[in-house]
């Protein structure tokens, strides 16, 4: 019973291919238009996963806490004072005072962030040679050298020389000397970062000694963190305290956000998309009429025609989903997403020129099809069954 | 959460269900008030039409069906990683009372589809159609089902706060004493390994016996033994097996081997479960149905063929859910 079926089925699925191939015009528009709606919906959802990813990525090195004092609702310099308050805390591997701030560079109208920090001091701080791709990181001593990120050096010409200087507060001139390069890989991070000790940034903003911007905390075991930070909190009531499941929940929530709304506004394309298909479907012309009539007379049941419209439905749908995806993989991995990408990331001037790889698990592709095969499934199974049930006398008396 | 591509999606799908069951329903009224089978007046040869379009309409309901019951696992284990202290679907579908009664009407109703399916077979296989009345019955009985999913599941996903604390399955599953949030306790592994393999021999007999020499009461038994099965293969899949597969003996969990990092496990082993479930108990069911003109010789051959396929679904699903477990006691596991 079961090889005679599929035999049937074959032989339906083959009567469905040349149906298809006879309307190739028909087919081929509705192909393309459902291959563009797929190509956006997928593009949107792979930028989506790809920036999800490398947000977990950067995080993994963040500090597991970060300390910033709040007063009147905003940020200001915490005094390094506070570190010895943490001393009684059990589970804290190190607190690192750290200056975070950015840099308006008002000649190529670009934003750097300087990072000022004791890089030995972070856990696996040694290992922060290997992000380099030339140089090496400065030790605390050595006072105004710094390591750049890719677009640092182009954006100040550091190929042909390696000091450049930047503006204090009092238009003062800060000079500073290359030390090294981030390499490509670390781009997301280090694209527009300047990295130098906490006296040369202390220097660079004129903070007074004894205050930085924030405090790292690093934990050493990732199940204490909450306890730690809502000790933290208890001991600290003013200060800000962020741990780093919170900040990576936090990018999911936003990433999740903005590719639902990204998804509801193509959701007025795959709308109209329904539309159009439901009324290809629709449009019996006396040909296919006849044809159907003449299927009748042959023998062919009402179930054997709704299992060719069956096929044919799922042949567009294949093919749309192959092109769509495969194009929307293009367009993220080879042009980054230009489509979407001011959507979905941030606005910082010097942008890194991202090199997003897109995930394709197959929960991702089950979405897709959701989005786009089912609601086109729908939309043609009732003119499907209407051409099915066209009586086989209909068009071959007259 | 709506504003969530897995929201967004499980909404559309089951909105299209929704249609799809209304249009079903519009018919199915029709039928059941002006059905003459006597008859070839215009309206009975539409309605004839019209069965073709309802039948078509429930399989599409049930293909979506499923594919809604896996996207709501792959979802609900998205959640979770905004949900604070969820770590896997276990915690993001406690996380409001809506998740796991979503959950259970779905799969429920994956079932349900597949009878009604298994009906409009046996009925079209016969010239008078004898099961028209009964199968429209059973459609419209099939929609109150329809809103409740779509109404669970839709609370379940308005009810997601990102923000709420929730046990991770490592707490949920755990059987450290003291903890109250356990989702399944009480069951020892040694009696649940017994009963488990006393299970898969009863049925293999069982349906040994049935094929040598069919027997109304055996089918009977057979069918309620797949239910007793399935519902023991749960609770050994969560408390017994998925630790196996994870090789980490805390961890009991019955989604987490949807994973690709468990290569996708647990869908061969729900995908073999769930269709040897459904065909072992829809073998009783095609029982009932035997008296109505015509369909005798259908419903044995469907039986035979239904209790066949179970078997060997039941050899399959026994084979993958031992893999793990032997591997274990044989070369010590992972590594």
């Amino acid at each position: 019973m079961a090889p005679r079926n599929l035999e049937k089925q074959l032989n339906i699925l083959d009567y469905a291919l040349s149906s298809l191939w006879r309307r190739r015009m028909k087919s081929l528009s509705v192909l393309l238009v459902f291959a563009a709606v797929i190509f956006l919906l997928a593009s949107f959802q792979m930028v989506t996963q790809a920036l999800t990813d490398k947000a977990s990525q950067v995080l993994a090195y963040t500090p597991e806490i970060t300390l910033q004092k709040m007063s009147a609702g905003r940020q200001e310099a915490i005094p390094l004072a506070y570190r010895d308050r943490l001393a009684g805390i059990f589970g804290i591997r190190r607190v690192v005072p750290r200056i975070w701030g950015y840099y308006f560079d008002e000649v190529r109208l670009a934003n750097y962030t300087v990072m000022g920090m004791d890089v030995r001091e972070m856990p696996e701080g040694d290992r922060l040679d290997t992000a380099l791709a030339k140089g090496t990181i400065p030790g605390p001593e050595e006072q105004g050298r710094v390591v750049v990120g890719q677009s640092i050096v182009k954006a100040l010409n550091l190929d042909e020389r390696n000091t450049f200087s930047l503006f204090r507060p009092d238009l003062s001139l800060k000079t500073f000397t290359v030390s090294g390069a981030f390499s490509r890989d670390t781009d997301i991070m280090t694209n527009d970062l300047i990295v130098m000790s906490l006296a040369d940034a202390r220097d660079l903003y004129e903070i007074p000694a004894g205050l930085v911007t924030d405090l790292c905390v690093y934990v050493a075991n990732p199940k204490e963190i909450g306890t730690i930070a809502r000790k933290i909190s208890a001991i600290l009531p003013g200060v800000r305290v962020l741990t780093r499941p919170q900040i990576q929940k936090t990018y999911q929530v936003v990433f999740g956000w903005r590719s639902g709304f990204g998804s509801i506004c193509l959701l007025a394309a795959l709308a109209s998309f329904v539309i159009l298909a439901w009324d290809k479907a629709s449009g019996l012309s006396p040909e296919e009429r006849r044809e159907i009539s003449i299927l009748k007379v042959l023998g062919w049941e009402t179930s054997d025609i709704l299992a060719v419209r069956f096929w044919e439905s799922v042949i567009v749908s294949g093919l749309a989903c192959i092109v769509g995806m495969t194009a929307a993989y293009i367009h993220v991995v080879y042009f980054a997403a230009f489509l979407f990408r001011p959507v979905l990331m941030g606005w910082s001037v010097l942008r890194p020129d991202l090199h997003l790889v897109p995930r394709m698990a197959v929960g991702n592709i089950l979405l897709i099809l959701a989005f786009t095969v089912v609601p086109y499934l729908a939309a043609t199974v009732i003119p499907a069954w209407r051409s099915a049930t066209v009586p086989a006398d209909s068009a071959l008396g007259g | 959460m709506f504003l969530n591509p897995w929201s967004l999606a499980l909404t559309l799908c089951s909105l299209v269900v929704l249609v799809l069951g209304a249009v079903a329903a519009k018919t199915a009224v029709r039928v059941l008030r002006f059905w003459e089978p006597g008859s070839d007046s215009n309206r009975q040869i539409r309605l004839e039409n019209e069965i073709w379009l309802s039948s078509t309409l429930v399989a599409y309901g049930l293909g979506f069906q499923i594919m809604t019951l896996i996207l709501f696992m792959l979802a609900a284990d998205q959640f979770c990683k905004v949900i604070v202290g969820a770590m896997c679907a276990t915690g993001a579908l406690l996380a409001n009372p809506f998740g796991m009664p979503a959950l259970l009407v779905k799969l429920v109703g994956v079932f349900f589809y597949g009878f009604w399916i298994l009906l409009h077979q046996l009925d079209i296989r016969s010239e008078h159609y004898p099961l028209v009345r009964i199968k429209y019955l059973a459609l419209l009985l099939l929609l109150p089902l329809l809103v409740l999913d779509a109404t669970l599941q839709t609370l379940y996903i308005a009810g997601i706060k990102p923000d709420i604390i929730t046990s991770c399955c490592a707490v949920v599953f755990s059987d450290t004493p003291g903890s109250t949030t356990n989702l399944m306790t009480g069951f020892s592994q040694q009696g649940l390994l017994i009963a488990f393999i006393g299970s898969i021999i009863g049925l293999t007999v069982l349906g040994w016996t049935l094929l040598r020499r069919w027997q109304a009461w055996l089918a009977d038994l057979y069918a309620a033994g797949w239910l007793w099965f399935f519902v023991l293969s749960l609770v050994m899949i969560t408390n017994v097996i998925s630790s196996y597969v994870y090789a980490m003996p805390y961890h009991k969990c019955p989604f987490c081997i949807l994973k690709p990092e468990y290569h996708y496990f647990g869908f061969a082993l729900y995908g073999a479960l769930i269709p040897a479930a459904f065909f072992g108990a829809s073998a009783a069911l095609a029982g009932l149905v035997r008296g109505k003109a015509g369909l005798g010789g259908v419903v044995d051959r469907y039986q035979r063929l239904a209790v066949k396929v179970s078997l060997i679904l039941l050899v399959i699903f026994s084979a993958l859910s031992f893999y793990h477990y032997l591997k274990y006691l044989i070369s010590g596991g992972e590594g």
